[in-house]
């Protein structure tokens, strides 16, 4: 099927669908359409999230766990909101945030680890990407580029590429995850202003692809409710991205997601299917019309950080695996997720994960103790892994 | 008075969230900075504002009072009446100011009359759009999600519009995507039916 008459037909399948012209006349709101009525009564809200800084005392880094040979360790704190991170060609350490609005950067000073609030005050500020020593940051609507960003630390002039990439401007879903391809193209996804519902297929639920400047834009993955992880296989170049099933639909259905973009344009499912599950809110097409995702990853886990592991300090076994921060559920009685896990490929192709950071989650008392978000690999062969509640970022290394 | 305990504990049992941060604001310090700050100029003496579309902060959430504070500081919440109260504040004196709020007893319903219609209306919109499962079936809040009953009706209309444009992004987006596409009407009856309850 060619992917370019999809959103034509979408419209015209959703102007059909009884349910979605009701919700035209009068839009429930983004997050509940569709709600099952097993949970018709719930209370569940998100969890809030800390802008505080969380002393070291309070950190569960002596409750996590990982598998056997593998040590984890506190690396920084006091950065309230940590979420992603990557690494400037000099050694610094950016990470990115969303409540709170700022861009941190994280520095080896002498013996000393040293963590400033490089930007502050932009909304979201939840993508970032390092090319030729400029960082880019992706807010809410915006784009901004910071040049030298190494040698201008304290003093950053961003060169705002705002109106170029013309982002869609609806702030919900809309802050971002972004990185660059093996292209050189910037990879910027945006997902729907809404919980489920017709959207402009041009201009949501997609994966677009840009030139760094913000031109010739292209939109590489349809169909995706909001992806905010996503990687390149280090040996195919393949785009690799995570993705959230929607809310309020039940405890168990749809599942987040794992995708492997086969095709420039693919159309991923959404709004009609997710994780293989027919969504009976949206009627007009069918889940056997779409590929189907390449691993299930689990009801509401929330995959964020989706990362290669391209290090050699690791054994074997983890090289080349994916590495996903799964945040942990919110629209769920039982909490799901709170762990980072790893993807690894078995003989015959076949995707397994299995748990890598466990800890963050209680089950007994039904409490979580923090929320991984970011995932890096550092040059050493540790990773990192940001923990987007407590604002702290620990790394993981492998004792020979 | 014992009833009143008990029931506090029994609310706070049921609101109790997944997450528990270590608290560590107190009351009688936040008092003193916000009659330093003079805070209560604008949002009333006890918190129950008596000045148009000002808030009322008396029984807020602590939570949510700490964030907005923060987002205040961090510039992220654009009220230039805010600029100069939330100057400089350290998080620390942000939760003592929080947990002063939200101690006091949160205000009255509205005492001027009450539109059936308009509040037959807002009931419908309220509940066709689920605003009391994040706010609880009571709209008195939890954890970041504000009480919303209690409140000032101009304040209500005036955030509610906001959100809707786009012009307030709170912490997070959800309450932007709950006010996609309802009109300047449907937000007078929900802020009529949340005043008057
Ligand atoms: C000059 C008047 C003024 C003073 C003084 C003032 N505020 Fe405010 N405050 C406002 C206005 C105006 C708003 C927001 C109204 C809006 O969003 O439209 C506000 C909003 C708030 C909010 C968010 C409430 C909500 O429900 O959204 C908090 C919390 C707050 N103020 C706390 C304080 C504290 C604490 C102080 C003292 C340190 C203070 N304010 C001093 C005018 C003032
Ligand atoms: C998915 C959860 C959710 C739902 C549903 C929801 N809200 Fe909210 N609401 C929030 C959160 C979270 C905030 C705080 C956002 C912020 O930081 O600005 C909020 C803030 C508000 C505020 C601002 C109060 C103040 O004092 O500043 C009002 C008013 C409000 N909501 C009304 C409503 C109404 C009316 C509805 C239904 C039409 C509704 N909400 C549905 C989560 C929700």
């Amino acid at each position: 099927m060619n992917p370019h008459i999809v959103p034509a037909l979408a419209s015209a399948a959703l102007l059909l669908a009884p349910g979605l012209a009701l919700a035209q006349a009068a839009p429930p709101p983004a997050w509940a359409q569709g709600r099952s009525p097993e949970m018709a009564n719930s209370t569940l809200a998100p969890h809030a999230g800390r802008l505080t800084v969380t002393p070291p005392d309070q950190l569960p880094t002596a409750q996590l766990r990982v598998p056997e040979g593998f040590q984890v360790e506190l690396w920084a704190h006091g950065l309230p909101g940590a979420r992603v991170m990557v690494r400037g060609p000099n050694g610094t350490v950016f990470v990115g945030t969303r409540g709170i609005g700022r861009v941190y950067a994280v520095r080896e000073e002498g013996n000393e680890r040293r963590v400033s609030t490089f930007m502050q005050g932009l909304q979201q500020p939840s993508g970032l990407a390092i090319r030729d020593g400029a960082l880019y940051i992706s807010a809410i609507n915006r784009m901004l580029r910071v040049d030298n960003v190494e040698q201008n630390l304290s003093n950053p002039q961003p060169v705002d590429l705002t109106s170029a990439f013309n982002l869609p401007e609806a702030p919900h879903h809309g802050w971002t995850h972004i990185a660059f391809g093996p292209d050189g193209r910037l990879y910027v996804p945006r997902g729907v202003p809404c919980n489920i519902c017709d959207t402009d297929g041009e201009r949501y639920a997609l994966i677009a692809s840009f030139n760094p400047d913000g031109t010739d834009r292209r939109i590489e993955a349809r169909g995706v409710r909001n992806s905010v992880g996503f990687d390149f296989h280090p040996r195919t170049g393949q785009l690799w991205f995570s993705n959230h099933g929607r809310d309020w639909a039940g405890n168990d259905n749809p599942s987040d997601t794992l995708h492997v973009n086969l095709r420039r344009g693919e159309h991923h499912g959404f709004p009609w299917c997710a994780s293989g599950w027919q969504d009976p809110a949206v009627s007009g097409r069918l889940c056997s019309e779409f590929p189907p995702p390449a691993l299930i990853l689990g009801p509401h886990v929330a995959p964020i950080g989706t990362h290669f592991y391209t290090g050699t300090a690791f054994p074997e076994r983890y090289r080349n695996a994916l590495f996903i921060a799964n945040r942990g559920s919110w629209n769920r009685e039982r909490l799901a997720g709170y762990e980072v896990v790893v993807v690894r490929e078995e003989e015959g192709g076949r995707l397994v994960q299995e748990p890598f950071l466990t800890g963050f989650r209680d089950d007994a008392n039904q409490r979580f103790l923090g929320r991984p978000a970011g995932v890096l690999t550092m040059p050493d062969g540790s990773m990192l892994v940001s923990d987007e509640q407590n604002g702290a970022i620990f790394r993981i290394s492998y004792r020979r | 008075m014992r009833a009143l305990a008990f029931l506090a504990a029994a609310l706070l049992a049921a609101a109790t969230p997944s997450w528990a941060p270590a608290w560590a604001g107190d009351a009688t310090r936040g008092a003193a900075l916000a009659e330093a700050r003079n805070c209560g100029a604008c949002h009333g003496a006890n918190g129950i504002s008596p000045v148009p579309l000002m808030p009322s902060l008396a029984g807020q959430q602590a939570e949510f009072l700490l964030v907005q504070l923060i987002m205040f500081r961090e510039g992220l919440r654009p009220v230039p009446a805010m600029v100069e109260p939330a100057r400089g504040l350290t998080d620390a004196e942000i939760e003592d100011l929080a947990a002063f709020y939200a101690a006091l007893p949160s205000g009255p319903a509205a005492t001027d009359p009450r539109n059936e219609a308009l509040a037959t209306r807002g009931a419908e919109l309220s509940a066709a759009r689920n605003c009391g499962t994040c706010h609880r079936p009571d709209y008195s809040g939890q954890a970041q999600v504000p009480r919303i009953n209690h409140q000032r009706e101009d304040f209500l209309v005036h955030t509610l519009a906001e959100y809707r444009d786009n012009l307030r992004v709170g912490m997070d987006t959800q309450m932007n995507g709950v006010m996609h596409g309802l009109t300047n009407a449907d937000i007078r009856a929900i802020a009529h039916y949340l005043a008057h309850r």
